[in-house]
Formats: C-alpha cells, structure tokens, sequence
C-alpha cells in the first residue's frame, strides 16, 4: 500500500455530543468514525459527517477560515473555533466534541447566545457622543496612537470561546463576561467615545469588572488575542483611582472623569 | 417537547486543567502570606514583652518543624509574589511618551526590584548581625 492509500483509509474517532429538543431528555454521545486527512480540521469532519453518514448533525459554522466566530465548540475540553483545530493535534483520537460549555443547549452543538446578546447590549458597545459635532465639521480625526490603545480590543469576533473557558461566567448568572466588558472597554478607551459615564454603573458593578477573579483563560483561549483579562484588570484599575480620586477634597488636574 | 437542555455548572471547574489548578493555588497561596504575617506579629509581640521573652521565642525558632514550616511558606508566598508579577502588563501596561514598554520587560522590571529589595534587606540583615 502506498503511503498515500494508507492515509486515505486511516480514520479517527470523533465521540460528538448529542442532544434533540424534542425527544432527549439527557444528552449522549455518539461515536463516529471519519477519514483521517493531515489537512482537515474538526469542523471539516463534522461537515463529512453530516454530509455522508448523518444529516441531523447540528451546529454553527459560516466562512471556515476564523473570522466569523460561529464553529466554537469544546474540543477534548478545550474551547477552539473548529475551522481552526487541526485532526492531528488530536491524533491518534477520539476526539470529543461538544457545545461550548456554560450556556443552554438549542440542539446538538448548538447554544443559545440570549444571554450574552443581551449583556452585550446592555454595555452599549457603540460611540457615543455627549453632541454629535455638525457634518461640515468633517470626520472624528484619530491618531495612530489613539487607534492603538483600543485596536487590540476591538478584534473580538463573539466567538465566546472566552465564555467557555470563563469559570465565573459558568457559575455567576449575572457576570457580564470577558467579551463584552473587553468591548465596553474598547469604547471607553476610544479618544472618539464619550459614554464613559453612561457605562460606568453597569461596567464598575459587581457583575461588571468586580466579578473577575483573574482567571485569564479569556485571554489564552481567544483565537484573535483580543486579551478580556487585560480589558478587565485596567478597568478594574481605572474604578479604583476614579474611586480613591472622588475621596479627595479636590479633583487633581488631569484627573477629572 | 423537553425544550433546550439548560446551562450546567460544576464544581470540578478548578480541577479540569493545570491553567485552573495553578490559578487555584495562587488564591490559596494567599493564606500562606497572612501566615507568614501572624508568625511575623508573634515575633514582633514577644519583643514587645521584652528581652527574655524575645530570646524564648528565637529559641522557639530553632525548632526544625518552624524551619519546616517556614520555608513551606517562604515558596508559597514567593509562587504568589511571582505569578501577580507575571500578570502586571495585563493589569497596568506601561507608555512611556508614545512607547508602549513591552510586557515581558515589565515582568523583569518588577522581578528586579523585587530582587534589589531582598538584596538591600539581606545586606542590612548581615551588617546588623
């Protein structure tokens, strides 16, 4: 057999959470065996398995190429976009796949994101102008450095893989979580933005910045190294000044909010 | 129609990889400098009392169950010092002018004046003795 033959017919165990609406009460897992290809990733196995062996095979996908953030899933315990997790890190197998941990399950491997829709909401993660300035004024100008000290931050793609990983997230059902406040942080770090205020209450509450223990698998586990943990630590640092600052009996200059 | 499968939460959480152990023991570690910091008032009590009572202490001190036990507690309080160093460019990134200080230096930044710290209180610990 030649090493190309050998390959076509090697295969890999994929042990895949199952889970119907309708009839389930309790999820289970089924075993399937798929082609083993050097070049595929987990999701590649899964379109295979839906396409050859079983159409009811549920879950999210979309550009395959790691910018749309649908294909997260728990990949042997571990949060991964699938499009980007590669068969042969996991060989020789199984491989146990499963809906990203922490949220409800719709079917299969697919969660319901309501909760996370609503918090990032609820953070108003858009530019906000205390007066818009009128139009002949031209555009809101930026330097690179103004552009730097949010960029980072602004690469989430909602993948909620740092969801996933997110103990606290997991059993706090009011956290906010390590997506959304790093995008409340993006805006307020924005020189455009002007909603500071506006997102304190939610942001320096409990369930915003105070309920991070600093875990900071957020930040290992997100695929555009977007970094929550650190979003969350500064903003936790920037409560703690604006608070012992408003202790004193003058407002230092440079120093008001 | 049982409807979607509601969200778990489990108590192994901290069990499930070493990123959460190691995380775990930081926290933990915690108690091991409030430790060191009773020993530490025990010592500065019994001086307080006076001559004989710090001498009994010293000789307290020279039991090798206390060197035990403070060594445990001089690597667990330095396994804590060293992994809150570690998170600083997360939690307080450094511009210096339009220069944003790389993490890793700030890491070594802090780790080196912790060291100068240890030096100076060692140097002042020997010429005292």
């Amino acid at each position: 057999m030649t090493t190309e033959a050998m390959t076509a017919t090697q295969t890999v165990t994929l042990e895949v959470f199952r889970y119907h609406p309708d009839t389930d009460t309790e999820p289970s897992y089924q075993s399937y065996e798929v082609p083993y290809r050097e070049e595929w990733v987990v999701l590649d196995a899964l379109n295979w398995l839906k396409d050859e062996v079983d159409g009811t095979l549920s879950y999210r996908w979309s550009c395959r190429m790691g910018v749309c953030g649908s294909c997260g899933m728990m990949v042997n315990g571990y949060p991964r976009l699938t499009c980007n997790a590669f068969l042969r890190e996991f060989m020789p197998g199984p491989i146990r796949v499963e809906p990203l941990r922490g949220f409800p399950v719709e079917r299969d491997m697919v969660t319901v994101l309501d909760d996370f829709m609503e918090k990032l909401t609820d953070v108003k993660p858009w530019i906000i102008r205390e007066e818009e300035q009128p139009i002949e004024e031209g555009e809101y100008r930026q330097s690179p450095s103004q552009l730097a000290d949010f960029k980072q931050f602004s690469m989430c793609i909602n993948c909620m893989l740092c969801y996933a990983a997110c103990p606290v997230y997991e059993h706090e059902d009011e956290f906010i979580g390590p997506a959304a406040l790093a995008l409340a942080q993006r805006y307020n770090l924005d020189s455009r933005d002007e909603g500071n205020a506006q997102r304190q209450e939610l942001i320096w509450s409990d369930e915003g910045i105070w309920d991070c223990t600093f875990i900071g698998e957020c930040s290992t586990v997100c695929p555009k190294h977007v970094d929550p943990a650190a979003a969350i630590q500064q903003a936790k640092v920037e409560a703690t000044n604006s608070f012992f600052i408003s202790l004193l009996p003058f407002t230092p200059p440079g120093m008001g909010r | 129609m049982p409807g979607p499968l509601p969200r778990t939460k489990s108590n192994d959480w901290w069990n499930r990889r070493w990123a959460y152990r190691l995380v775990l023991l930081r926290e933990l570690s915690a108690f091991a400098v409030a430790g060191y910091l009773v020993l530490l008032l025990l010592l500065v009590a019994s001086v307080r009392e006076g001559e004989s009572a710090f001498a009994d202490h010293l000789d307290v001190l020279k039991n090798p169950l206390l060197w035990i036990v403070h060594a445990v507690l001089l690597g667990l309080v330095q396994f804590h010092t060293s992994t809150w160093f570690r998170l600083v460019p997360k939690a307080m990134p450094l511009k210096l002018g339009g220069w944003r200080v790389p993490g890793e230096l700030l890491i070594a930044g802090v780790n080196g004046a912790w060291l100068a710290v240890s030096v100076i209180v060692l140097v002042i610990f020997l010429v005292a003795a």
